[in-house]
């Protein structure tokens, strides 16, 4: 953390090191490139990340492959895993930037109380709360249809996206919102032009979390659906993958567009992600 | 008497009334369909004993008849014949197009010949009741046509309950003082009439012990207070809501289920209350010696050291990385995030599968790097070190780059001329680390670790797709374990529950320790 | 709060126009071309009866049972659907599936081999019709091993030839007991006795004890799974493996292989006997239209739709009139219907569910020499009994 720049070759040395460990770090995700792109059903034995022989034809049978009503999989796969994330995005930054909002600038009974339980709520481990789970959302005839999915998986962020953006918004100097109720603003137009604004960028990363705790999750995903046509991408990469019999060109090939997505939202948000997670306890 | 008074003690009463509307009317609910049940099975029980004298039944019945014996088909022995004795003649019963109705005699006569006598509701939700009744030539069979009228709703007595009720709790609050909390105690107690009719003495005792507490409330003003208060934070409570709401029905309810089962047995769709029993089970480690994998203690031992290792090494490299990340004369920062960042953004159960595969055998990745490097091959999953090295190294790999953006975070708010001044005063490299890194980055990485650890200690695809608890189960983390206890030990959910109850209570106390440590709490600032 | 009820409104709403309600569902976790065949049939069941449909739904071949087994009891099931014999034991105690033996004449049991349907008969009552019959067998590559070992003396002795040349004579997931029940069966052992698990028996320590030398001579790799099973067949760096039916579609085009049947145990001069699975098409208890769906159990199941799955999806069959002109004697199925001879069924007891786990821990511990066959076992067998012994306390 020198402020002066320090001698040459340790300059040198340690760009060379970061090189060496940014290769190490990115090798499990070359290889998936090169299975992916690499002909043959099976993991190849050679470690070497670039493929003997390139083809497309994962990418060409995984989009191809039809569903039972003759739909394209792949695309319906798709659009069920978008809309659920987007949903859980949705649904979950609106609950917990007001929740958070409550918590972080009122002082009510009770406040302690809901903070705790935001936080002690995620030490059940979740695969233990299916059981519950799917007599509840039986209870709601809400079983296979995306939009249960979207309620579990909401609910499952807010507990971190409450935290994260009460941590934000705790870090927003407090002259700025004396100065609103001055000028006569009430609660909800404070919330609306001036924490909202303000808060872009713990809105972001919380939102990044959302989406992927529903892009990526598949056992709840494969105990709900019932219906092929509303499978999200998760539960048909996992099956491709069985115990019996394994396409792992498909799979990596269905990793790699699986994941383009995610890493795409990363990219865009990246320059939030710094602070936007730790606001709240850096500047407090 | 003022207005207000009679307002305020109708407001109690209908709010606590409505309460208890919502309890009687369910156990009325209840109460009908049990009635309906129970002349149902009346009906089929007297039909069948008719069928058993020769008569015909006057109720309506879907099926009828004296079912013989089976006999067993010479090829397949279980495959077997019955015949339908009716006062009309007889049939075969069954075949590729025999009618629906005609397996319902079938299967009863089955019951019949493992269970003896039997009267019960049919289970294919069709609220028809089945009776058979011996007879010398075999059981007589009868079924119930269709579901049994309801009792109507009493309404005129509901009218006459709510306005006494209505009156009750008026004339308490026209008398003013003392009346006006035995004036909404007495208009509750009415309830109790239609719950004893509904629900039995308990009910009705519950409604009383209600009634009291509600006119309690009203006479010393507790109602008021706590209207008041919600009335004061209506704007907090509000924005609090929605989240709230949706998390008391999605995570609070199943939550709570959860930890229900744990005092529950689970065996063939059936639940049994055993108490303690899983959790006696679990903590004396069923019989398994310490040093068994199958052993609480030895999995939470493995747990401890899989969270500790995790969560230490997730903090090393992240922080290692955010240090070089920042140094204003690196190149192409930027680029060396985004590429630093790339695990994260792979979902962790592709993760896990590719470093499976790249552990797997003599001929996974790894190996051959090794081989290639001049080292022996290594077996990774037929020890418990390696498999667990393994894992450690997956997880690591996944869960650093979370660390690093929170260290990079923390960082960047070293405001910059503190560190010039330190370093035109001649601290050493060492010195400013500990003296400004150190406290910049403390109170971001506490509550990070907390929450890793958390993630950590709960990760179930790793465990569960790299060494999958190999080699015999000695790689097994709580989570996984309860995962077999569900699925591969014969769905014991409620061992599963219980082991979940047990994960939870561990977390709570990590949470409670940790927040102390670290001082993480909100609560401490001005 | 509003807008969470109206979220709660507008799920409730989506919920409702779910699935048509005349339909007979049937789940089914096939795959490729399996998947191709079961749909055939379908799409000629729904032109001839227009007025109730089959609808096929896939599932994930992962979890499939636990799914069933949790949606069936609250009536989220499909009303038939196609699983193997292991889970009637569970199912029949739990009342998810329906007898159907009211339905099955004997003109109709005629259609099938008397075994495969006795197999998915449990407590004097017939719960499914019979699809298909699968069993591990020997795949065979024929540029590297020219003539299969007939017993299991020849294949350790063709080993070290192989092993020169960096190759395992043979590959399978050493330590999962479905793929070792052919040497259990071979030793003369067996898993389960009725409801009874055994575990530690003579038989079955000599069984692990030639699984460890089959490791321990190189003859097999130590850590296969099925996937790395399929990848060292592929590259020829196993010149023989045991698996099953859906090994084929893991076989590159190029790579010259036979199949035939398991050699016989020198020690026992017994054959070594995989299991045999039957996959039945089994009726769920909730069924809304039985009649209706009885219709389609026998329609999938009669003698020209098996033709059809034999054909298209290279299924062994069990209705032996399928067996016609090229049928009866393609290469491939007529070798898995040479091993049916020396098979041995599925256990069928809700005990043999948490025989699996421990077993497969033994048996890593065996190969890799952390513990003598004897001990391994035994230890086994304890732990199986614990897990039994709460189960049976009601």
């Amino acid at each position: 953390m020198s402020v002066r720049r320090p001698k040459l070759p340790i300059v040198v040395g340690v760009h060379a090191l970061l090189a060496i460990a940014t290769m190490a770090v990115l090798y499990p995700v070359m290889l998936v490139v090169k299975k992916a792109f690499e002909p043959g059903r099976q993991f190849a034995l050679s470690p070497s990340p670039i493929p003997k022989r390139v083809t497309l034809e994962h990418f060409r049978a995984l989009l191809s492959a039809r569903g039972s009503h003759g739909e394209l999989a792949f695309l319906q796969h798709t659009i069920s895993s978008l809309a659920v994330a987007i949903a859980t995005t949705v649904v979950g930054i609106a609950l917990s930037c007001t929740a958070a909002y409550a918590l972080s600038r009122f002082r009510f009974p009770g406040r302690k109380a809901a903070l705790t339980s935001f936080l002690v709520v995620q030490m059940f481990p979740a695969s233990l709360l299916m059981i519950p789970l799917y007599v509840l959302l039986h209870e709601l005839g809400l079983l296979n249809s995306l939009s249960g999915l979207v309620l579990v998986y909401s609910t499952t962020a807010i507990p971190f996206c409450v935290w994260t953006l009460k941590g934000y918004f705790d870090s927003l100097p407090r002259e700025l919102f004396e100065a609103a109720r001055v000028d006569g603003a009430g609660p909800i137009r404070i919330f609306w032009t001036i924490v909202l604004p303000l808060a872009r960028p713990g809105i972001a990363v919380t939102a990044l979390f959302s989406f992927m705790t529903a892009w990526n999750e598949f056992i709840l995903a494969s105990t709900f659906l019932t219906d092929e046509g509303k499978y999200t991408l998760p539960v048909m990469l996992k099956s491709s993958v069985g115990q019996f019999s394994a396409d792992w060109g498909q799979f990596a090939a269905g990793a790699l567009l699986t994941s383009l997505p995610v890493m795409a939202l990363f990219y865009v948000v990246q320059k939030y992600l710094v602070g936007g997670l730790t606001a709240g306890a850096v500047k407090g | 008497m003022r207005a207000g008074d009679l307002r305020r003690a109708l407001r109690d009463a209908l709010l606590v009334g409505a309460l208890l509307w919502i309890a009687v009317t369910a156990a009325f609910v209840r109460d009908r369909n049990k009635d309906a049940t129970q002349r149902a099975l009346r009906h089929a029980q007297a039909a069948a004993e008719l069928v058993a004298i020769g008569d015909t039944p006057p109720t309506p019945t879907a099926a009828a008849a004296i079912v013989g014996a089976p006999v067993a088909s010479k090829e397949h022995g279980f495959l077997r014949r019955r015949v339908a004795h009716t006062p009309t003649g007889e049939r075969a019963l069954g075949g590729p197009t025999a009618p629906a109705v005609d397996k319902l005699l079938y299967d009863a006569a089955g019951r019949y010949d493992k269970d003896g006598p039997f009267v019960a509701m049919l289970t294919d939700g069709s609220e028809r009741a089945v009776a058979a009744v011996a007879t010398a030539r075999g059981p007589a069979i009868a079924i119930t046509a269709g579901p049994e009228p309801r009792a109507p709703v009493p309404w005129l007595a509901v009218l006459g309950h709510l306005g006494l009720m209505l009156v009750l709790v008026g004339v308490g609050a026209v008398l003013g003082g003392r009346a006006r909390g035995v004036g909404v105690a007495l208009g509750l107690a009415t309830w109790a009439f239609p719950a004893y009719f509904a629900g039995g003495p308990g009910l009705a005792l519950a409604m009383l012990a209600v009634a009291a507490a509600a006119g309690w409330a009203h006479a010393t003003g507790a109602t008021d207070r706590a209207i008041a208060s919600v009335r004061a934070h209506k704007v907090a409570l509000s924005f609090l809501a929605p989240a709230g709401v949706a998390m008391i029905v999605l995570v609070v309810v199943p939550f709570a289920v959860g930890l229900a089962l744990g005092f529950y047995d689970h065996h063939h769709g059936r639940w049994t209350f055993v108490g303690l029993a899983n959790f006696k089970r679990i903590l004396t480690g069923d019989g398994h010696a310490l040093s068994d994998p199958l052993n609480f203690w030895f999995i939470l031992g493995v747990t401890l050291a899989w969270t500790f290792v995790n969560v230490m090494l997730h903090v090393l490299f992240g922080t290692l990385f955010a240090l070089i990340l920042r140094q204003p004369w690196l190149k192409a920062r930027g680029l060396w995030r985004v590429l630093l960042i790339v695990p994260w953004a792979v979902p962790n159960y592709i993760t896990a599968l590719i470093w499976k595969g790249m552990f797997a055998g003599e001929y996974g990745a790894v190996n051959s790097i090794l081989s290639g490097l001049g080292l022996d091959r290594v077996s990774w999953f037929s020890s418990w070190a390696t498999a667990f090295s393994a894992n450690v190294a997956t997880n690591t790999w996944l869960g650093f780059p979370f660390m690093m953006v929170v260290a990079l975070g923390a960082l960047e708010s070293i405001p910059k001329e503190l560190e010039e001044a330190a370093e035109v005063d001649g601290a050493s490299s060492w010195q400013r680390f500990k003296e400004i890194t150190l406290p910049h980055l403390k109170p971001a990485l506490g509550p990070a670790i907390v929450l890793g650890s958390i993630w950590t200690f709960n990760m179930f695809n790793v465990i569960a797709l790299v060494s999958g608890g190999k080699p015999g189960g000695s790689t097994d983390i709580l989570v996984t374990d309860a995962y077999r206890w569900a699925f591969e030990r014969g769905e014991q959910y409620g061992m599963a529950a219980a082991l979940g109850t047990i994960i939870f209570l561990l977390l709570l106390g990590w949470t409670l320790i940790g927040r102390g440590l670290t001082k993480g709490d909100e609560e401490a600032r001005p | 709060m509003i807008r969470g009820l109206a979220i709660a409104a507008l799920c409730a709403a989506a919920a409702a126009c779910g699935r048509s309600d005349a339909a007979v569902t049937v789940w089914h976790a096939y795959d490729k071309d399996e998947r191709v065949a079961i749909e055939a049939l379908a799409a000629d069941w729904n032109a001839a009866n227009p007025e109730r449909k089959v609808e096929l739904v896939a599932m994930p071949y992962d979890g499939f049972g636990d799914k069933l087994g949790s949606a069936i009891p609250n009536g989220n099931g499909p009303d038939l659907f196609l699983y193997s014999q292991d889970r009637l034991g569970d199912w029949t105690a739990a009342g998810v599936l329906e007898p159907i033996e009211f339905w099955i004449d004997d003109a109709t049991a005629a259609r099938y081999t008397p075994e495969a349907l006795a197999s998915l008969a449990y407590h004097d009552a017939l719960w499914g019709l019979p699809v298909a019959v699968k069993s591990l067998a020997l795949y065979v590559r024929t540029d590297l091993v020219p003539t299969p070992p007939r017993t299991t003396d020849e294949l350790l002795a063709m080993a070290p030839a192989l092993t020169a040349r960096g190759v395992f004579a043979l590959a399978y997931p050493v330590d999962d007991l479905y793929a070792h029940a052919p040497w259990l069966h071979g030793f003369g052992g067996r898993a389960m006795d009725g409801d009874t698990p055994t575990i530690a028996t003579a038989e079955a320590v000599a069984a692990a004890g030639f699984a460890r030398e089959l490791v321990q001579r190189k003859v097999v790799p130590a850590e296969a799974d099925a996937a790395l099973t399929a990848t060292l067949f592929a590259e020829g760096k196993a010149a023989m493996a045991i698996s099953g039916p859906w090994f084929i579609a893991d076989i590159p085009a190029g790579v010259p292989y036979t199949i035939t049947t398991l050699p016989t145990v020198s020690a026992t001069g017994l054959a070594a006997a995989p299991y045999l699975g039957t996959e039945g098409i089994l009726m769920s208890a909730r069924a809304r239209d039985k009649d209706a769906a009885i219709a389609v159990a026998l329609a999938f199941t009669s003698d020209a739709a098996a033709a059809l799955r034999a054909e298209r999806a290279g299924q062994v069959v069990p209705n032996p009139a399928a067996y016609r002109g090229a049928l009866a004697d393609a290469p491939r199925l007529a070798a898995f219907r040479r091993q049916l001879a020396h098979t041995v069924p599925m256990p069928v007891s809700p005990a043999m569910r948490a025989v699996w786990t421990p077993y497969k821990n033994a048996l890593g511990q065996v190969v890799s020499g952390a513990a003598s066959p004897a001990a391994a076992l035994e230890k086994a067998a304890t732990d199986i009994a614990n897990y039994a012994r709460t189960e049976g306390a009601r």
